[in-house]
């Protein structure tokens, strides 16, 4: 299914535009005013009824603390200070940062609290999540295969290690379009932080891989371009631009009716989007039509452009628009040290804002078709890094357990799926993979994950990559 | 009328498919043709090359294993006897439990595709070795029809066979176009195009394409092709993404080709310069290509992993770029449908594995070539003369700033004769805390806290500020008795932690803040910081990171305290607009919030916001005040004059300008010079003790299973008897006489370059996945003539472009365009659009801006400002270059592989190798080639010369037209251009204002005697020009 959609759509553009209408009436169609959404299920997709038409995912880079986040372990407690046992540990590799010191266990720095109807555990830096815990759907069997940020965060996100593979946003533009004309399908918004990351948010985490470049995540800049050249030079205002775009297209329609490539048509439609962009992506950003109550549900940092609490409330803007899949990165979850501060910190930015999306969702009748992911590339150990029983220490990578959350379209609302052991340091029971949490995703949007694939270097490409791999229809509405 | 031709298009293809089909039942079944890749898509996942996983013990791509019984007892084929072979059968049967392939493989049959099969296993069964692993012949010539070239008798042979005709040749102005962005990646210059236009000789084109692979801009051209095949980079990627010096690898590879270094050569030295007797340093250096891929310098990360990661990363790429050979696929397991087993992978790894690496990375990034460039110096005299040029301008600014010095001086002793106080307390509106502390500000604008005194807490002073601008704050934090012992808080210890401060502006009514930049803290005492991510000193205020900030802890608590935060730029605020001072206190430990404090502002630039210490401004009031009695003639002492005429010039415009500008070419100056030094560059050397090579059990680093010696896939062609098992025996084994791939791999990109596709459409793949070449005979023809000229990449290119194949005219009839869409019958010219590099560099050479320099420390390119800030969060930050170094060849174009230049778009990551980067067309796309400041600053440089060559409109208009599309415009092209520049002319003469803007580019200044507005409308015109389909198009 390489494609086909894009054929049909430049074969339309080249013959139809191209050879029989006049220029008055090409102009009329290149501005959009007869442009006819195309068909997202051309090529067979969705392959069944999807429950959700949108993703937010909200993406924690760097390793968020189940332990002290959502995992409660009360029998972590007797075993402070003690070496992990063999047993449990199981010839688990540990990064080069805590493999020449022992294995000191460390109980949860944080206070628990079962919430809600459905008894969700969340921790206390938490406070907000705590009142939407019945909204969502937690995982707490999370595993992946790498323990170093950029290869398990590449993984997370594209299905493998190594770079180069398209991202699971390109993967559902790809397999379902855009409902809106104007705006891309796969749009990512960072937060701003002064803090110099130690993570650094590559772009082939939202890249399109082998899949055509069109289905890349762009990203939303918090700056001057929220899309990169997308604002005119100074000293040209818009009319001398629609001006210049007039003579181009005009011209470009000469070309087209002499040389017959239709790809000349496809051309003239983009710098009409581009045209149309530079008006719809301002107005999009631009948050100061948003009541008070808004910035009061999300918190105070929203109020700050850039603030990963103004990019939840964009996100919901975005959906509201009609984009495919938003995704939201906030960096530096990185916590080897320090936890009660540094974590803390991190749970203050985030805290509020996803709740209030949540809210903001729920209220807005939206929540039943956007699904809201929550997670990072891995966990965090259960043995202390540093000196254990200080505020110093903080936690390793953690790649064998780790919880994320989701909420909203076609997920069991207030329901936890998978346990870890008494240490959270391995699964208990029922283990998703990060491509089961892929094929789930998939699923949900109407995609077949086995189905979904894409033809490069000779091999049928998928998402979830060639081992097994399943949709967990045990959290599924 | 869409109808119409819709249905028209189909009516083509079918008659096209049925056509094929007839053709198809006439003739003999071809294995490999026909029945290959039935079998490799549908069977070959379970029934193919990887013995471990052939189901049921069958194998379908082995005739041997097909034949017998399989375990179930049954034989898949049965030569002549398809009711006979369970094959067949399990094919055609209507159970669903026995049909092949399963429902769960997602895979089916076509009924054409069943009766394939059955004729083939009908007509014997017959296998073939697969096309791309049998060493290339030439095909007799003689016997097709005659033409020029033996390319085009190869192509007139094939359409005779389909009925058609090839296109005409195009156009001298197109073809002279085409052939210069094919060889040197630029479009022709005027008098090229001017030059061949004129030359009616028959061999006219003949000498322009030997023009073109004599211009030293052939070897940019092909190196920009090679680096993206070689992942070149000038950091290593992942996290640190610490910058490398490989650059003069980069000219390496550049002068071999302008050498026309023959590509058996080409390879040797770039796998084993090193190995080779009395290797030069240049040979050594060539071996750069093989340590161009990524290293991981992560905190955590085993470098054994990494170091096994780049082994591995070399063998994929000789896989894609010598192979064409998928082999990434072998890392893991044996492949699924060549026939690569998994030891294959590791035997050619064993060729790499002994390099003395140790898989670090950043400077530690061993084995290194001390290599000092030849080509640096020219790039240092260039500097060296921007900053001699702007050194007195920035000495006349300083001088010309003397006079306004002296009365801003005179002026302002006056007006601070009554006194003057440079701070001014911010006097609340509102004072808030997160956690319920209670903040009183008292009359003289000190805060004083009670109530709760919560573990973390944040302040925010809100309130108007009197001021015409802010340039800086003042935090005084003042010890109280209610204070924990008389100190600086009410905390356990009576100390103080401020982890961080914001600065932000809010407007009465709006829900929305904005962000000021600070640009630096300094405090007049801190407790001395142990580490990084200790507390201490101030500057840890800035950064959002609670575990650094600011204490005085273990100094005297009795003693007030002050902070002096300066803003980046001065802080002009609206009437309805407030200043927001946040505190935060979010220590580790906690407990440590600040008791009693005071925010002050200035409106003085200069000394007042950069130290503790008294303002010269108030110096200046108490020298004023001491001397009332000497009239208005007083003697400054030279420091304070010194300090005070700092501070004017601090903010004397002027000035700032020319000395930005003296800084940045110093920078440029100190970075170049240090380019032009000895540098380090990661090249190949064997270490004393060879490492031993195991297969990697699922192509795990630390899962070893067998060991392996060095070797090749005997699939592809054997070992040289006489030949030792080294880097350098491996590039001979490449490019030896018998090898099936190296050739026909190299020819086939080459053709691409000239085409915009191969003859085998997945460069990338000539195994059983890939797609089978259109022209198969040219294909081995070309590889055995590339081989037979002694691998000579000139020769086999001059003979692609001289053919008539090549100068066919790429228009397309809307019939042959639905018969051959993507010309794989080379039935015309190739139409598709140019890299975003060809486009850029074509952007300078238009607008004459173009710096044709060869070499050296590579350039910054015009991007967005913030692109690499807000990736590593202000780690890494992007100077363009100044000068003519601003006007260098893409190529040059400094490469972070975490972002790789913005205007560069569908090109390759440089990641891992890379042969085929997609071409997409998109709104972005359009945007960058609308507002990048290179496409802007070219068409104001095009406008001005426009408006120099001619006196009419009409003819400059036309000279833009032909400077960018290497032809006149059209009557009613002229016409479109008249009117948009008309439309434009008026509106910028109506708005000088807007003509002002648009013209001053950053670097180009306008010519003071033209009129703004008329340049405007060049400039608008020759930005619609440059945006053309035309003008971005391969013709």
């Amino acid at each position: 299914m390489n494609e086909p959609l894009n054929i049909t759509r430049r074969y339309f553009l080249g013959r139809g535009a191209g050879v029989s209408l006049g220029a008055m009436a090409w102009s009329r169609l290149a501005r959009g005013a007869v442009a006819a959404p195309l068909p997202p299920n051309a090529a067979g997709l969705p392959h069944f009824a999807a429950k959700a038409k949108h993703v937010i995912f909200l993406t924690q880079s760097g390793g968020p603390s189940q332990l002290e986040l959502y995992d409660h372990k009360p029998e972590l407690q007797k075993w402070a200070g003690i070496e992990l046992p063999d047993s449990v540990r199981q010839g688990q590799r540990v990064t080069t940062m805590t493999s020449n010191q022992k294995q000191l266990l460390m109980p949860g720095r944080t206070k628990f609290e079962k919430c809600g109807r459905s008894g969700a555990t969340i921790g206390e830096w938490l406070p907000h999540l705590r009142g939407v815990a019945d909204d969502l759907c937690f995982i707490k069997s999370m595993h992946s295969d790498q323990i170093n940020h950029a290869p398990a965060m590449t993984q997370f996100l594209t299905g493998h290690q190594i770079p180069g593979r398209p991202s699971m946003g390109a993967w559902v533009s790809y397999g379902l379009g855009s409902e809106n004309q104007n705006l891309p399908e796969y749009l990512v918004l960072i937060s701003k932080m002064q803090r110099p990351s130690d993570q650094p948010l590559y772009d082939h985490y939202w890249g399109s891989g082998f899949l055509p470049s069109r289905y890349q995540g762009v990203k939303l800049r918090n700056s001057r371009d929220p899309v990169l050249y997308l604002h005119d030079p100074d000293g040209m205002p818009r009319e001398i631009r629609r001006g210049m775009l007039d003579g181009l297209g005009e011209l470009n329609q000469m070309r087209l009716a002499e040389t017959g490539d239709p790809e000349i048509a496809t051309r003239i439609r983009q710098y009409e989007m581009a045209y149309r962009m530079q008006t719809s992506v301002p107005e999009l950003t631009d948050l100061s039509g948003e009541p008070e109550s808004t910035f009061a549900l999300y918190g105070p940092d929203s109020r700050r452009a850039g603030s990963y609490a103004a990019n939840c409330i964009l996100a919901r803007r975005l959906i509201e628009r009609g984009v495919r899949f938003v995704q939201l990165f906030h960096p530096d979850w990185d916590h080897h040290s320090r936890l009660p501060s540094w974590c803390v910190a991190r749970c203050r930015d985030t805290d509020q804002p996803s709740a209030g999306l949540i809210r903001d969702l729920k209220q807005r009748g939206l929540l039943d078709q956007t699904l809201v992911i929550w997670g990072g590339e891995f966990g965090r150990s259960p043995v202390g890094q540093g000196k254990w029983d200080t505020i110093e220490a903080g936690r390793d990578h953690h790649p064998r357990c780790f919880t994320m959350w989701m909420a909203g379209g076609g997920v069991k609302a207030g329901f936890t799926y998978g346990a870890t052991d008494d240490f959270s340091f391995s699964v208990a029971e029922n283990p998703v993979h990060v491509h089961d949490l892929h094929a789930t995703a998939l699923h949900l949007m109407g995609m077949d994950h086995e189905r979904l694939t894409y033809r490069h270097q000779g091999l049928d490409f998928r998402l979830t990559g060639v081992e097994p791999s399943r949709v967990v229809k045990e959290i599924l509405a | 009328m869409i109808l119409r031709f819709l249905l028209a298009g189909c009516a083509v293809a079918i008659l096209w498919a049925t056509v094929n089909l007839r053709l198809a039942a006439a003739e003999p079944v071809s294995f490999n043709r026909d029945v290959l890749p039935i079998l490799a898509d549908n069977c070959f996942a379970c029934h193919g090359p990887d013995a471990k996983q052939a189901k049921g013990g069958l194998r379908l791509d082995l005739r041997d294993s097909a034949t017998k019984p399989a375990k179930s007892g049954q034989i898949a084929i049965v030569p002549g006897k398809p009711a006979a072979s369970a094959l067949i059968k399990r094919i055609e049967t209507k159970v669903a439990a026995d049909l092949m392939p399963p429902a769960d493989s997602h895979k089916q049959l076509t009924s054409d595709q069943k009766e394939m099969l059955k004729r083939w296993v009908s007509a014997g069964g017959v296998y073939e070795a697969h096309w791309a692993l049998v060493p290339p012949v030439k095909a007799d010539v003689s016997t097709l029809p005659p033409s020029r070239s033996p390319i085009d008798r190869f192509v007139l042979a094939r359409l005779g066979r389909e009925k058609l005709k090839p296109s005409p040749e195009a156009a001298k102005h197109t073809l002279i176009r085409r052939v210069s962005y094919d060889l040197t990646g630029l479009p022709p210059t005027p008098e090229e195009v001017a030059a061949f236009l004129a030359d009616r000789a028959p061999d006219a084109f003949e000498k322009v394409v030997a023009r073109f692979l004599a211009s030293k801009h052939f070897g940019e051209r092909m190196a920009m092709w090679w680096l993206d095949a070689a992942r070149y980079s000038d950091t290593d990627g992942f996290q640190s993404d610490e910058t490398r010096t490989n650059w003069p690898w980069r000219d390496w590879v550049v002068a071999a080709f302008n050498a026309n270094m023959k590509f058996d050569q080409f390879t040797r030295e770039q796998f084993a310069g090193d190995l080779l007797p009395n290797a030069t340093p240049e040979q050594k250096l060539a071996t750069c290509f093989h340590r161009n891929h990524m290293t991981n310098g992560e905190g955590g990360r085993d470098p054994e992993e990494s170091r096994v990661d780049y082994v591995i990363d070399r063998v994929n790429t000789v896989g894609t770029v010598w192979l064409g050979l998928t082999l990434n696929c072998v890392q893991c397991h044996a492949h699924k449908y060549d026939p690569l087993p998994h030891a294959d992978f590791y035997r050619l790894a064993a060729f790499f594995n002994s390099i003395d690496e140790d898989g670090k990375a950043g400077k530690a990034a061993k084995p290194y070539l001390e290599y000092q460039s030849p080509l640096a110096a020219r790039a240092v005299a260039e500097a060296q003369a921007l900053v001699d040029e702007r050194k007195p301008l920035e000495a006349e600014a300083r001088k010309a700033a003397e006079e306004p010095f002296a009365h801003w001086l005179a002026a302002k002793s006056k007006v601070v004769a009554g006194g003057f106080t440079a701070w001014h307390p911010l006097r609340a509106s509102a004072l808030e805390s997160i956690e319920g502390t209670q903040l009183i500000q008292e009359p003289d604008g000190v805060i004083q806290s009670s109530g709760p005194n919560p573990n973390h807490e944040d302040y925010r002073v809100i309130g108007p500020v009197k001021l015409a601008r802010v340039t800086g704050l003042k935090l005084e934090v003042i010890p109280h008795a209610s204070h924990t012992g008389g100190g600086l808080s009410r905390g356990k210890s009576g100390e103080f932690i401020l982890t961080d401060i914001k600065v932000q502006v809010r407007r009465t009514g709006s829900s929305q803040l904005r962000d000021i930049l600070v640009a630096s803290a300094v405090a007049d005492a801190s407790a001395e910081q142990k580490g990084a991510r200790e507390y201490g000193d101030i500057k840890g205020v800035l950064d959002d990171d609670p575990r650094n900030g600011w204490t005085t802890k273990g100094l005297d608590q009795k003693v007030p305290r002050t902070g002096v935060f300066a803003l980046a730029e001065p802080l002009l605020l609206e009437a309805d607009e407030e200043l927001v001072f946040e505190m935060r206190h979010r220590s580790t430990l906690g407990d440590a919030n600040i008791g009693r404090f005071r925010v002050s502002l200035t409106d003085q630039a200069g000394a007042t916001v950069r130290e503790v210490a008294v303002a010269p401004m108030e110096e200046l009031a108490a020298v004023v005040r001491s001397n009332q009695s000497g009239g208005d003639h007083f003697n400054l002492n030279p420091k304070l004059r010194a300090r005070l005429f700092e501070q004017f010039l601090a903010d004397h415009a002027p000035y700032q300008t020319a000395k930005a500008a003296l800084d940045r070419a110093s920078r440029q100056l100190t970075e170049v010079k240090a380019a032009a030094q000895k540098l380090n560059v990661m090249v190949l050397a064997e270490r004393k003790e060879p490492r031993t090579t195991h297969i990697l059990q699922r192509g795990v680093w630390d899962k070893p299973g067998d060991k392996v010696e060095r070797g090749v896939p005997a699939a592809i062609s054997a070992w040289p008897a006489d030949e030792a098992k080294t880097r350098l025996g491996l590039a001979r084994w490449l490019t030896s006489r018998d090898h099936p791939l190296t050739a026909r791999v190299t020819v086939n990109n080459l053709w691409a370059m000239l085409f915009g596709a191969g003859l085998v459409r997945t460069p990338e793949d000539f195994g059983l996945q890939g797609e089978r070449p259109t022209y198969p005979e040219l294909l081995d023809w070309l590889a055995v003539e590339f081989m037979e000229s002694g691998w000579d990449v000139k020769h086999v290119i001059e003979l692609i472009a001289t053919s008539a194949t090549y100068r066919q005219s790429s228009v397309a009839s809307p019939a042959l365009l639905a018969r051959d869409p993507d010309n794989r019958l080379l039935v015309r010219g190739s139409r598709f659009r140019l890299p975003a590099w060809m486009l850029r560099d074509s952007a300078l050479r238009s607008g004459g801006l173009l710096n044709p320099a060869l070499g050296g420390p590579p350039v910054k390119p015009y991007q967005p400002e913030g692109v690499w800030e807000e990736i590593f969060m202000g780690r890494f930050k992007y100077e363009p270059s100044e000068g003519a170094a601003q006007h260098r060849r893409s190529l040059y174009a400094f490469w972070r592989r975490s972002i790789a230049p913005t205007f560069l778009f569908d090109s390759a990551q440089r990641r891992v190798c890379e042969v085929r980067t997609p071409r997409t067309n998109t709104p972005l796309q359009a945007l960058t080639l609308l507002n990048d400041a290179t496409f802007l600053e070219s068409s104001r440089a095009l406008a001005a010369d426009a408006l120099r060559s001619a006196v009419k409109p009409e003819d400059r208009l036309a000279e833009i037209y032909r400077r960018i599309l290497s032809r006149g415009p059209s009557a009613s092209e002229a016409a479109v251009l008249k009117r948009e520049f008309d439309r434009a002319l008026t509106h910028y003469r109506a708005q000088t204002a807007d003509a002002g803007k648009l013209i001053s580019g950053a670097q180009v200044r306008p010519d003071p005697k033209a009129n703004p507005a008329e340049i405007a409308a060049y400039t608008v015109v020759a930005s619609l020009v440059f945006n053309l389909d035309e003008a971005i198009t391969h013709e």
